[in-house]
């Protein structure tokens, strides 16, 4: 219901409502803090990409969150409003507005956060505010369908639970035949296993050939490992649409199923917003002290080869290769030195791109802009920031410890022509896995099986 | 010293210090009757922070310009962000130096020192000025608050540069101005954004606790380990 400026519409109000119950102390000292020194300013990859525009500036699309704030909860603007650039909403089309703002101005990327010198966190109101939009319904149309799959379905991609069973037995038949074993297996709901694996959805979808990497590097290590037949979409949209519950549900499914197996570890696979999501803010949003260890696929692979549970071999992986820090890992959970120890082992060159770790560069389809079509125009423009970045690297391979990064840089590099390909570290790992010997005796081995048979 | 000098440099300045405090005690309850968020998850990151070192960086940001990107590729922005500060520092404290130690004014150094700092802090004020009003970005982002901050403080700035020597043989209008200007900015402050300073305490920690629990703070540049050739 739309509204004139003297009555506020029904959606306008209940966003002002349930911002007073989503503002924490935190974000109010963020809210309130900020001097306007423009600090910020070039530390976005929207502005960097649309010069001369200060509407894509951080600071200014803070204050269109902020103006809110101050009007209805701060009294500095309560009192003097116009003093302080104070203001309310009032129609659904000014809601629509601050929509293309917080979704499609803005990845959540924290690098303005970072290099703020009064610790302003805009990330984390600009997903507060996404969340108040979905409250009544306004978000893109791609976050809404994503984020409907992901309550009804249990994951992002709708994906069935036999299509996801039947891609795993698929993936385990692959395995077999890979290393020559027939009783290799990729098992699902073992309990009491050492790790429960998670992935994202896009693994099932598009990307299978990652979960037979993972599958292969288990196998090799000898890990004692289950993948959960419900609950194992590490994922979550939560963190994208800015609501908790959504947030809280999905986590908690993988939890919960954790704890149903009795397993030790959870280990995520590769996906920035899903290890910050399942490692990070999952147990904030579900409410829940988590009573297993989590950790990432990458940490995993990496204590691996520390403790001689599989070998590698670098040359396996010839040429120049550079490395992406999605920013989910490295701005908001410390994910830095691990990928690039582990890339390090398993590649002939590594080259570093600058900026990078905690000052790089999104990727631009981060905090759910690849699920945003309507957006993508003006995601692409902000991409050249990144295709920069690639380019003066001279590697013809970028890897990434996200699913959603790999997807954001291999449309840039299509649209860019920058020739590269995009991969992940599970898949250089496993092809760099030293396994002949393994495989030649698993042969040796069936083979007398199958003449003491015979 | 007529009776309005000094009831300006003392009743006044202590009245409106009064009421900045009450302001500020108001507005620091009222900030921390919001709910803290609280953080579950498990430590990530190397091991090698913690939330009480994560604050201990974030607080210390502020003198380390090289620690982040905003900083370090404007090394003029944070000179005048020092210098304007410091500017405030050395104003703030002549308003206590006039009217309790005026002895220390007879130090011609310590005059000098003063006024230099306050006079340099003066250029900068009018620089960002400028700055605010001739920058796209930055004009954009500035409410009538942001500007009339800044001229005040620059103003401020001005007289108290007049008024280091403490010399009022040629009239008082220049003291006169400067203590009505301090009663004036002490008042005003908590209800503008040169109250920042308060909230840079609890912004900086809090993002401090956040990012070192998560491994984040202190940034790094360089690799934490040997890489293998």
């Amino acid at each position: 219901m739309s509204s004139t400026k003297n009555e506020r519409s029904y959606k306008a109000q209940k966003v002002l409502d349930r911002m007073g119950q989503k503002l924490t102390r935190q974000m109010v000292g963020s809210l309130t803090a900020c001097v306007h020194c423009g600090m910020c300013t070039d530390s976005c990859h929207y502005v960097l990409a649309n010069p001369g525009d200060p509407t894509f500036a951080p600071a200014y699309k803070a204050d269109r969150i902020r103006k809110l704030f101050k009007r209805h909860y701060d009294w500095t603007g309560k009192v003097f409003p116009k003093w302080v650039k104070a203001g309310s909403i009032f129609t659904d089309e000014e809601l629509h507005e601050l929509k293309d703002i917080v979704f499609g101005k803005c990845t959540n990327c924290r690098r303005c956060t970072v290099n703020c010198p009064m610790g302003v966190d805009l990330a984390t109101f600009n997903r507060m505010a996404r969340g108040l939009l979905c409250y009544v319904g306004i978000m893109p149309e791609g976050v809404e369908y994503v984020a409907k799959e992901q309550w009804e379905i249990g994951n992002q991609m709708g994906v069935l639970k036999e299509d996801y069973i039947e891609t795993i037995e698929w993936q385990e038949e692959e395995l077999q035949s890979e290393m020559e074993d027939p009783t290799a297996k990729i098992p699902i709901d073992k309990p009491d296993s050492n790790i429960v694996y998670v992935i994202n959805p896009r693994e099932i979808k598009h990307d299978p050939r990652s979960i037979l990497d993972a599958a292969k590097i288990f196998y090799v290590a000898g890990e004692d490992y289950t993948m959960p037949s419900e609950g194992w979409d590490m994922t979550n949209f939560g963190l994208f649409n800015g609501d908790d519950e959504l947030g809280g549900a999905v986590a908690g499914r993988v939890y919960d199923k954790v704890e149903e197996l009795r397993g030790k570890k959870l280990v995520i696979s590769e996906c920035g917003h899903g290890y910050r999501s399942t490692r990070c803010e999952g147990p904030n949003w579900a409410k829940k002290d988590i009573g297993f260890e989590a950790e990432s696929s990458v940490i995993t692979m990496l204590r691996y080869i520390k403790q001689g549970k599989i070998k590698v071999d670098k040359s396996k992986n010839p040429g120049r290769y550079t490395f992406h820090d999605s920013c989910n890992n490295a701005r908001s959970c410390g994910l830095t030195e691990e990928p690039r120890e582990l890339l390090s082992l398993v590649v002939e060159e590594f080259q570093e791109m600058y900026p990078n770790r905690a000052e790089n560069f999104c990727c631009t389809g981060g905090g759910g802009a690849m699920s945003m079509a309507e957006y993508r125009p003006s995601r692409l423009k902000s991409a050249k920031i990144k295709a920069d970045q690639l380019s003066a690297t001279g590697a013809k391979t970028v890897v990434t410890s996200c699913h959603n990064c790999v997807d954001g840089l291999t449309d840039l590099i299509g649209h860019y022509k920058l020739g590269m390909e995009v991969t992940q570290l599970v898949n250089l790992v496993a092809n760099a896995l030293v396994v002949d010997d393994i495989v030649e005796a698993n042969k040796k081995k069936y083979a007398e099986k199958e003449e003491v048979g015979a | 010293m007529s009776s309005l000098l000094h009831f300006s440099e003392h009743t006044l300045q202590e009245v409106a210090l009064v009421f900045m405090a009450t302001v500020y005690f108001l507005r620091i309850r009222w900030f921390l009757k919001w709910p803290l968020g609280k953080e579950r998850q498990p430590a990530t990151g190397l091991g090698d922070t913690n939330p009480k070192k994560g604050e201990r960086y974030s607080l210390g940001l502020i003198a380390k310009p090289w620690a982040m990107e905003s900083t370090r590729s404007k090394p003029l922005m944070y000179a005048q962000f020092v210098v304007f500060h410091l500017g405030v520092v050395a104003s703030i404290s002549l308003s206590f130096i006039i009217p309790y130690a005026p002895g220390l004014l007879t130090s011609t150094p310590l005059v000098s020192v003063i006024q230099v700092l306050v006079g340099a802090a003066c250029i900068v004020g009018i620089m960002r000025i400028i700055r605010r009003i001739s920058n796209q970005y930055i004009r954009a982002i500035s409410s009538p608050d942001d500007h009339f901050s800044l001229i005040l403080l620059t103003t401020w700035f001005a007289f108290a540069f007049l008024a280091a020597p403490n010399d009022v043989s040629a009239g008082e209008g220049v003291m006169l101005t400067y203590f009505l200007l301090t009663a004036f900015f002490l008042m005003y402050v908590p209800f503008s954004k040169i109250s920042h300073y308060l909230y840079y305490l609890f912004t900086r920690t809090y993002l401090g606790r956040h990012f070192g629990r998560r491994g984040v703070f202190p940034l790094r540049r360089k690799p934490a380990y040997q890489m293998s050739k």
